[in-house]
């Protein structure tokens, strides 16, 4: 796509906002915070796939993500109390040789995949063809239906994403969702208490609780 | 050396899809489709310095959110690039995404579920305390 006028604001305005915001999430030292630049940075990256068109991702995108994912972090957040790092009594990043380490693996990361980008797909070299599919889509996005108001366009991205779904990757659908399943059994089991895992299971809390006594009465 | 190497994945990607893929190797020179990928690649990146230096549990499971994120980014940007130069199933890129997404959510509720469980234990979520089997 070619970005045209109140496109390149858009553009630059949103992909400013989430590499800052994504910054901000791996420096913040409060974990609170952390998660609520993690959330600015998710809008973020969702009003860029409005702008590429992918109107239905961006909606799953702020639904799932910010609506779902994020609260269960804060609420892991709340229950995991990390008090000593937001006073500053202990240090938010691992030990000086580590973090240098993994500065320079990152800068090395950046030079390859700023290399990789600008050798494959570099600089407006091809302009006219560009300009050609642009104005074509932009004819298809005239013949579409008006929406109530009679200002802007009833796109078919969402009905063709969903069609997409259930034949191009009927059977990809099913094993998410199957793997949806096992994630809430999962970790189900997971989060449960000594004294639930004992109740459910018939155990006599006793022989479980044995090897570690203090873990017993923990309930979060 | 990428560039000068590029001509020959060109040349691969025609001869083992059997000319399906000509379309997009004609368009391949597209001018904004870069500015996404370079914006996904920073946030990428960010995530994974974030993944290799913080010490807190739960914010190394934030960056890799980012990471995941900065992968959307990355379909989206080039769904829509086959949409533009028509190739291939020009939907696919969503599709994918929605997979991805849906993996981050269950990978999410598990890890989530391994801090809960690893902070009764052991009382702490911080990745230096947490060395029971290094040696």
């Amino acid at each position: 796509m070619i970005l045209s006028g109140w496109e390149t604001v858009f553009f630059w305005t949103f992909s400013i906002a989430a590499i800052l915001a994504g910054l901000l999430t791996v420096m913040a030292r409060n974990a609170v915070h952390s998660a609520l630049f993690l959330i600015s940075s998710l809008v973020s990256v969702a009003a860029l796939f409005i702008l590429l068109g992918a109107e239905f991702i961006a909606g799953v995108q702020i639904l799932v993500y910010v609506g779902g994912v994020m609260v269960l972090f804060l609420f892991v957040i709340m229950l995991v109390n990390v008090g000593a790092e937001e006073e500053g009594r202990s240090p938010i990043f691992n030990r000086p040789p580590q973090v240098a380490a993994a500065l320079v693996f990152s800068l090395f990361l950046v030079l390859g995949l700023l290399y990789a980008i600008n050798g494959a797909y570099g600089g407006p070299k091809d302009k006219e063809k560009a300009q050609q599919t642009a104005s074509a889509r932009e004819a298809r996005e005239q013949r579409l239906q008006t929406g109530a108001t009679g200002v802007s366009r009833i796109t078919t991205e969402t009905e063709r994403v969903g069609r997409s779904l259930y034949t191009y990757a009927a059977l990809p659908f099913e094993i998410a969702s199957l793997l949806l399943l096992v994630a809430i059994i999962g970790s189900v089991m997971l989060a449960r208490t000594l004294k639930q895992e004992a109740s459910a299971d018939d155990v006599d809390a006793e022989v479980l609780g044995q090897a570690p006594p203090a873990e017993t009465g923990t309930d979060i | 050396m990428m560039s000068h190497l590029s001509p020959l994945f060109v040349l691969l990607l025609q001869e083992t899809s059997g000319g399906r893929f000509s379309a997009t190797v004609e368009g391949v020179k597209h001018p904004d489709l870069s500015k996404f990928l370079v914006i996904a690649a920073i946030l990428f990146i960010i995530g994974v310095a974030g993944v290799l230096t913080r010490r807190n549990l739960l914010v190394i499971f934030m960056s890799i959110e980012l990471i995941l994120n900065a992968a959307n980014l990355n379909f989206i940007a080039f769904s829509r690039y086959w949409q533009d130069i028509g190739g291939g199933n020009p939907l696919a890129g969503q599709v994918f995404t929605v997979f991805i997404i849906v993996v981050a959510a269950a990978e999410a509720a598990i890890g989530l579920g391994i801090v809960i469980a690893l902070y009764r234990n052991r009382e702490t979520i911080w990745i230096d305390e947490i060395d029971l089997m290094k040696w």
